[in-house]
């Protein structure tokens, strides 16, 4: 028998549900704070919420941020305030999506997607500008050509942040803290850790 | 004054601070020593430089027998004194005054330039409550306001500390900015319709403890953790003041001033913290070209200096050594003004080489005459003005004759031709008639020995300065450049003659003072040694001396205009912006053979050049430079040049090679040191002990070795944890070198090296007074004598091509005495037509009671235009006819 | 409680305050002066001819700055460094004090005692030059003051050589543009300079250092109007008035919800009943008394079981955690709320705060805006405890007294003697309140 005992794990498996999906044909669902790509979001009037304070480049443990802020036009302001984010670029032959940009931004201007499969034969691609991470006119990232999405990929993008800021205490868990998102409105907090976690609320 | 440092003397007392016994000088505040011993009180409106106020509250500490909480910042310390700075009461007061500094002070801190070292940050951080319990609106205010061209106001941000308003008024001198409204609306003011127009007014930015006063040239250019820094000097005039530029992405984006104690104290002229921007200048010229048929041609480097090399060799076989000239290079490092000494002098072997272009004082002067230090102002007997108006050419130097005169009583004595922005702060002033300095200083000489001068002012200055010790400081320059330095120097013959006098010379340009120390004069080999003296001490280290001494700036133009000089070399010199006869500069410019430049940019001069060798500039590149008391210092290094921009002395170094001889040096240190190793005055001034010295060294290097503190720490503006420091004086560790140290090591070498040139060496040069006497030029009655001087925004190319200094430029307008524009039977602000022997333009007329009746005064404005049209340097004094059109 | 609203007749001690009542008329001008014996004093002192004896007489007769400070005047006059000359005497008559009009009084109804006083007082410390700061709002004390001295000039009251004596002196008047610190001596000092009025780092004090940093005495309008009398009466004399330390006088400023408000003259040693009762004939409409402000609005409030106190300096400070301060008594009834009274308080000192020092720059408009959260019913519970706190940073150990200050000049704690005085009498009232103005407020 010893030469077939191989067999039997082999045969064993074979009646049991199978594990692997069809990737991409089929996409599983993801948990809800996965790390994607990044977003710069704008209030519900338009406006850009980032002010270019650079707080997220000086966090990046990847430096892969490179932010400028430049004085707001008075008469055709970018982003409410003085400052708006002039420059905004992400190298993604970097990002370790650590989401401490998102940790460390005072407006939620920057928040991650769950997007996360892009691909480039270029190595220029690689370097996302303002204009391809800044959300369209209906709050949606702008998809682009080398990115994949599967359905619901690119919703509920600063749900992350929302449900436990500011500084992501328990007791901020499930309240809405800031202004609405262009598109969106106010959006709803999302699941609590807890809920997501199937424990009971934390007390 | 009763509790500031004014009462610090010698005598040591004991103190306790929390516990830990402390020795510190008797009258020293407690602030200070606390700090001193590590232990930091936190502050807001203490700053060292100036008097305490105690406005802030917020290092109220306490001290046993003392009533109450008495602030750190305005008590003195005493013997036995025993103080207390992290009590509880202390800690619940030290919360109570940050909490009540953050209810108005809005938390924009992203957005803010100071966010990310900011001292109420940090502090807050340090010593404050975790939260606010202030839960009303905040105080509101329109957003940043313009107090100035370059300086913008946040009053929300504000916490009313008073800084920059006891700066204004007590250090600057522009008491242009105070407080306006009460209580929490109590807001900094200018007065209506008048900015703050002060020449200092960056510092304010730079002691601010928050984000309230802004610089409007750094505004929103970075966050303060992506600047790196690198120490320098600022090269903008000739005083050198220690800074720290800050670059990001590879552009400069700010200078601070750090507080070197012997020169500018942690202060910075706007023109010299601002001046940066011209490094980035789309003017700049970033690749060498040469004239291919009346057409400059972009070229290769070793094409270029083909050419160059080339052009040099024909002169010289052609014509001589002497058919080339150099101008010009007291812009540049110490190691680019010895190269091109080396390459002139010791390669080509011309000695029509000058580094002033005729605006300044002779060379033999300069060199000669006993030098003065910055500091010997503060500790001086008396000190004498006879020169341009420091304030406009020289304005941190200005900042220190102002102290010594103000907080340390030294009479001074203002001999200027018009009123300077020194004059509100002299013990007497004696308006010299321009062209008669001479006159005036013989009076003082008389009246300092004893004698009536007959001139009451300077009768009472002498009575100031009696039974007073120190030397006379004489700050001699040139009260204006419309008149030869002949006067000047019949002034400084008569000043020669008091006992104990030392000199500053007023010359203004970056490394003048380290360009005629180099040999960049006629006559002169590096180290302060005459051609004649130093020729046998030179021929064996270089190929070659010069035979004979040769031209000055005028000489050298004359020569040019009349088409003896083969091939003129400006090194960074513009003589038809900067030369005071314009037409002249231009037909030498026309009338020179082969005219090569080696500049960054192009100007009057450089557009008509045959070759033009783009050169790096300051913030680009490495080296030393020397101040006008004649302190070595480095500068720094903090961007990569662009484009294929070269330094000078690697021009000169090339071109040697392609004239046959290969200087040798490959980095910039070993040309420092090779000018340690040959020029007597430098003689021990090695690279690694200029590396290790922080306060650089005084030439000559063996009369002041005493006076070197070797750093122990690094400049550190963003500490890695704890407080930020830029708004606290900015310093550098340092102590006297001990025995054992490594830094014993290049001390002994620098004064074994001195040693060695002592012996071996030529003498430095000294100043021959006996052949400078003359007379004063006679006086048309009718006619008005021009005074010409810079302004501090001239039309040079620093303020030209910094777009944050070029509006600040003022209108230039021919000044006269009101009496004499009644004289000339014109309204005020008219056209009229002035004459002088070189020529005529039109100009408006203004009056200023400042200036003397028979004196008209207009600014040179270093662009050809103006004053430089009208002086005609063949004679001694310009004087002028001013007519109405009609 | 209507028991205390009885009390024995009471009179005045007319000193400071004779002639004005005396001469109701004439009070002001020269000749009524000159003929209730203004300037016999003044002649007196001049054929003494010994400066220092002025000077024995202010310190023998226990003289104490009326301003506030209660400051021995004698003594102050003696810190005046020897052999510094020029020196200058500096009037403050920059009465800013809410509820105070003492200083306003003597000023329109009897000038002529106060030149008098200060000619006596700069011949002692022998000073050529005396500044009379007087509050901007003064327009009529301003101008009988000016006519005063026209008047006395002319007689040779002032001026060069006056009355043959060889004593030279000048007045300047200067009118304040009405800030309340400028009654702070350095900040009216700096006023005075043409600086923008904002208290002095002390040391030095203005005896070392003060006018144009020459050594300066300021002395209140009250207290240089009785040195005329001291003089006249002799020192000895005018100790034997008052109790204790508090010798003399004191004009009594007082008003608020009593039936006869004004100024009386008062001796030390008469208690509150006797001013509130026995002079202002009680409270208005025959109400029970709250409390009152004994000494203007910096100091703690008393209540009714004060009354019968001593009204003496030295008892206030140490026995009653307040003080007398500018002499100003405010009375308020039953249907007052201390709460508004100490927001309308906080309110001024908020107002005048000069801006220079932190605490009390951001504390008493940060004070000022919780009473008004307090007083509307925008407050929660903690806020009572926390504007105590507040209080305690502008001055540590609000509640006791001398008080403790970490602001540069005495302002700033005073904004805390309001809510101190809350806290001792009306902690448990605020309290409940806030907590049914919360009931009312739906969550």
């Amino acid at each position: 028998m010893g030469r077939f005992s191989g067999f039997l794990v082999t045969a064993r498996q074979m009646f049991k549900p199978r594990l692997t999906t069809e990737y991409p044909e089929q996409v599983r669902e993801y948990p809800a704070r996965r790390h994607g790509r990044h977003v710069l979001n704008r209030y519900e009037d338009g406006m850009e919420k980032c002010i270019g304070c650079e707080l997220c480049a000086g966090i990046c443990p990847a430096r892969c941020i490179y932010v400028r802020g430049a004085d707001n036009p008075p008469d055709d302001p970018v982003s409410p305030g003085e400052r708006y984010g002039f420059v905004y670029e992400i190298n993604y032959l970097r990002c370790i999506h650590c989401d401490l940009c998102v940790e460390a931004c005072p407006t939620e201007a920057i928040t991650e997607t769950k997007l996360f499969e892009f691909s480039w034969n270029n190595r220029n691609d690689s370097i996302y500008t303002k204009d391809q991470l800044l959300v369209d006119d209906d709050g949606h990232p702008r998809k682009q050509p080398w990115e994949a999405w599967a359905p619901g990929q690119d919703e509920n993008l600063s749900e992350w942040v929302r449900a436990t800021s500011p500084s992501g205490m328990a007791e901020y868990e499930g309240r809405v803290s800031w202004s609405g998102d262009l598109g969106h409105g106010v959006r709803d907090p999302g699941p609590t850790q807890a809920e997501l976690d199937g424990r009971e609320e934390i007390d | 004054m009763t509790t500031g440092q004014a009462q610090t003397d010698t005598e040591l007392v004991t103190l306790t601070i929390d516990g830990r016994e402390v020795q510190a000088r008797k009258g020293e505040l407690l602030i200070k020593v606390a700090q001193e011993n590590g232990v930091y009180i936190p502050r807001f409106c203490w700053h060292e430089r100036m008097e305490p106020v105690g406005m802030c509250r917020m290092c109220l500490v306490q001290v046993d027998g003392m009533r109450g909480f008495p602030p750190a910042c305005t008590t003195p310390v005493a013997e036995g004194m025993v103080a207390h700075t992290d009590t509880e009461p202390v800690k619940k007061i030290q919360d109570g005054v940050l909490e009540f500094l953050l209810i108005n002070h809005p938390l924009d801190c992203p957005v803010c330039d100071r966010g990310g070292e900011c001292p109420l940050q940090d502090q807050t951080l340090a010593f404050g409550p975790g939260e606010s319990r202030f839960t009303e609106e905040k105080r509101h205010f329109e957003k940043p306001i313009p107090l100035s061209g370059l300086v913008l106001l946040d009053r929300e941000r504000c916490i009313q500390c008073g800084r920059c308003t006891r700066f204004a008024e007590e250090i600057a001198g522009d008491p242009l900015i105070d407080f306006g409204e009460r209580s929490d609306r109590m807001q900094v003011v200018t007065f209506p319709d008048e900015p703050f127009s002060s020449y200092f007014s960056g510092n304010t930015v730079q002691i601010c403890p928050v984000g309230a006063l802004l610089s409007k040239p750094y505004r929103f250019k970075a966050r303060p953790w992506d600047l790196s820094t690198s120490e320098t000097t600022c090269t903008t005039c000739a005083v050198g003041c220690r800074g720290a530029l800050q670059s990001s992405s590879n552009r400069l984006l700010r200078l601070l001033g750090v507080d070197l104690d012997a020169v500018n104290q942690g202060w910075l002229c706007d023109k010299g913290r601002y001046g940066y921007e011209w490094v980035h200048a789309d003017e700049r010229v970033l690749e060498p070209s040469v004239r291919v048929r009346n057409a400059m041609v972009d070229v290769s480097w070793p094409e270029a200096l083909e050419a160059v090399a080339n052009e040099l060799q024909r002169a010289i076989e052609l014509h001589g050594p002497s058919s080339v000239a150099v101008l010009g290079g007291a812009r540049g490092s110490n190691e680019d003004a010895y190269a091109w000494v080396r390459l002139a002098k010791g390669v080509i072997g011309t000695d029509n080489v000058d580094a002033q272009l005729g605006d300044g004082l002779p060379a033999d002067a300069v060199l000669g005459l006993p030098r003065a230090e910055i500091d010997d102002l503060d500790q001086a007997a008396a000190i004498v003005l006879l020169g341009p108006d420091l304030k406009e050419e020289l304005p941190v130097l200005y900042l220190r004759v102002k102290q010594a005169a103000v907080s340390k009583k030294v009479p001074l004595l203002d001999l200027a031709p018009v009123d300077v922005g020194l004059t509100p702060y002299a013990t007497a002033v004696s308006r010299t008639v321009p062209g008669e300095e001479g006159v005036a200083a013989e009076r003082l000489v008389a009246a300092i020995g004893g004698r009536a001068s007959g001139d009451a002012g300077i009768d009472a200055f002498a009575a100031a300065a009696t039974g007073r010790s120190g030397p006379v400081v004489v700050v001699l320059g040139r009260g204006s450049v419309a008149q030869s330095a002949a006067p000047t120097m019949r002034a400084a013959a008569a000043f020669a003659a008091l006992p104990n006098v030392r000199f500053l010379s007023a010359l203004r340009r970056g490394n003048v003072h380290g360009a005629l120390d180099l040999g960049l004069a006629p006559g002169f080999l590096p180290g302060r040694v005459t051609l004649d003296a130093g020729r046998g001490w030179f021929a064996p280290i270089w190929q070659t001396v010069p035979k004979e001494r040769g031209l000055d700036a005028e000489g050298i133009l004359r020569a040019a205009a009349d088409g003896k000089v083969r091939v003129l070399v400006l090194l960074g010199a513009d003589p038809v912006a900067d030369f005071p006869d314009t037409d002249l500069a231009r037909r030498a410019i026309d009338g020179a053979g082969y005219v090569v430049a080696v500049d960054a940019f192009l100007s009057e001069s450089t557009r008509r050049a045959d070759a033009f060798l783009p050169c790096t500039v300051w913030g680009e590149k490495a080296g030393t430079t020397t101040n006008l008391e004649g302190r070595v210092q480095r500068l720094g290094r903090k961007v990569s040049p662009e484009g294929t921009t070269m330094d000078d002395w690697r021009i000169a170094g090339e071109l040697a090679v392609r004239l046959g001889n290969d200087f040798d040096l490959e980095f910039v240190d070993e040309v420092t040191d090779e000018i340690a190793t040959v020029a007597p005055a430098h003689a021990g001034a090695r690279s690694q002990l200029l590396r290790r010295s922080r306060d650089g060294v005084v030439l000559p290097v063996r009369e002041h070795l005493h006076e070197i503190m070797v750093r122990t720490g690094d400049l550190n503006i963003m500490a890695e944890d704890g407080p930020a420091v830029s708004w606290d004086p900015i310093r550098v560790d340092a102590a006297e070198p001990s025995e054992e140290g490594d830094a014993a090591h290049e001390v002994d070498e620098a004064r074994g090296e001195a040693e060695r040139l002592e012996r071996e060496a030529p003498a430095h040069h000294e100043w021959d007074r006996a052949a400078n006497v003359g007379d004063a030029p006679g006086r048309d009655a009718y006619a008005l004598r021009l005074v010409s001087g810079r302004e501090l925004y001239d039309g040079g190319r620093i303020t030209t091509c910094s777009p944050s200094l070029a509006p600040l430029r003022k209108d230039s307008a021919l000044m006269v005495h009101p009496q004499d524009l009644a004289r000339i039977g014109v309204e005020e602000g008219t056209q009229v037509r002035v004459t002088s022997s070189r020529a005529t333009v039109t100009l408006p007329v203004r009056t200023h009671p400042s200036v003397p009746a028979g004196t008209a005064r207009l600014p040179f404005t270093a662009d050809g235009r103006g004053a430089s049209e009208l002086i005609d340097t063949t004679t001694m004094v310009t004087d002028l006819r001013v007519e109405t059109i009609s | 409680m209507t028991t205390a609203n009885t009390s024995e007749p009471f009179s005045e001690t007319r000193i400071v305050t004779r002639r004005l009542h005396e001469r109701p008329d004439d009070s002001w001008t020269i000749d009524g002066a000159l003929a209730s014996g203004a300037y016999d004093s003044l002649r007196q002192v001049l054929a003494q001819g010994d400066p220092s004896a002025v000077q024995a007489e202010a310190t023998a007769s226990g003289l104490r700055g009326r301003g506030g400070a209660n400051f021995s005047t004698g003594q102050k006059w003696s810190f005046l460094p020897k052999d510094t000359f020029p020196r200058y005497l500096v009037v403050n008559g920059d009465e800013g004090e809410p509820s105070t009009f003492k200083d306003r009084m003597l000023l329109e109804r009897d000038p002529h005692q106060l030149l008098e006083g200060i000619v006596i007082a700069s011949y002692a410390i022998q000073c050529n030059l005396a500044f009379i700061y007087v509050r901007g709002e003064f327009a009529l004390g301003h101008d009988r003051l000016m006519r005063a001295i026209a008047d006395a000039r002319a007689k040779g009251f002032i001026g060069k050589d006056i009355q043959g004596s060889g004593f030279d002196l000048d007045v300047v008047v200067h009118r304040g543009a009405g800030a309340y610190i400028c009654g702070e001596e350095t900040a009216l000092l700096e006023s005075l300079e043409g600086e923008r009025g904002m208290p002095r780092l002390k040391p030095p004090f203005p005896a070392i250092e003060g006018l144009y940093a020459k050594p300066t005495v300021v002395n209140n309008v009250e207290t240089l109007s009785t040195l005329p009398h001291i003089v006249r009466m002799g020192g000895e004399e005018y100790a034997k008035l008052g109790m204790a330390r508090s010798t003399g006088t004191r004009v009594c400023a007082l008003s608020g919800h009593v039936k006869r408000p004004g100024n009386y003259e008062v001796e030390f040693g008469c208690t509150f009943r006797d001013i509130i009762f026995g002079l202002g004939g009680g409270i208005r409409d025959d109400n029970a008394l709250k409390f009152f402000l004994p000494g203007g609005a910096s100091f703690q409030w008393l209540v009714e079981e004060h009354l019968d106190e001593p009204y003496d300096m030295d008892h206030a400070a140490q026995k009653l955690g307040t003080s007398l301060g500018s002499g100003a008594v405010m009375v308020f009834d039953e249907t007052t709320d201390p709460v508004r009274v100490a927001w309308r308080l906080a309110k001024f000192y908020s107002h005048e705060s000069c801006g220079k020092c932190t605490p009390c720059r951001e504390g008493t408009g940060w004070v000022e805006k919780i009473l008004y959260r307090i007083l509307h019913g925008y407050a929660s519970p903690e806020d009572f405890e926390m504007v105590c706190d507040v209080a305690d940073n502008i001055s540590p150990n609000f509640m006791a007294a001398p008080f403790n200050q970490t602001t540069l000049c005495p302002l700033g704690p005073s904004v805390a003697s309001p809510i101190a005085s809350l806290a001792k009498y009306y902690r448990d009232e605020i309290i409940e309140r806030i907590a049914a103005q919360q009931a009312e407020v739906p969550a």
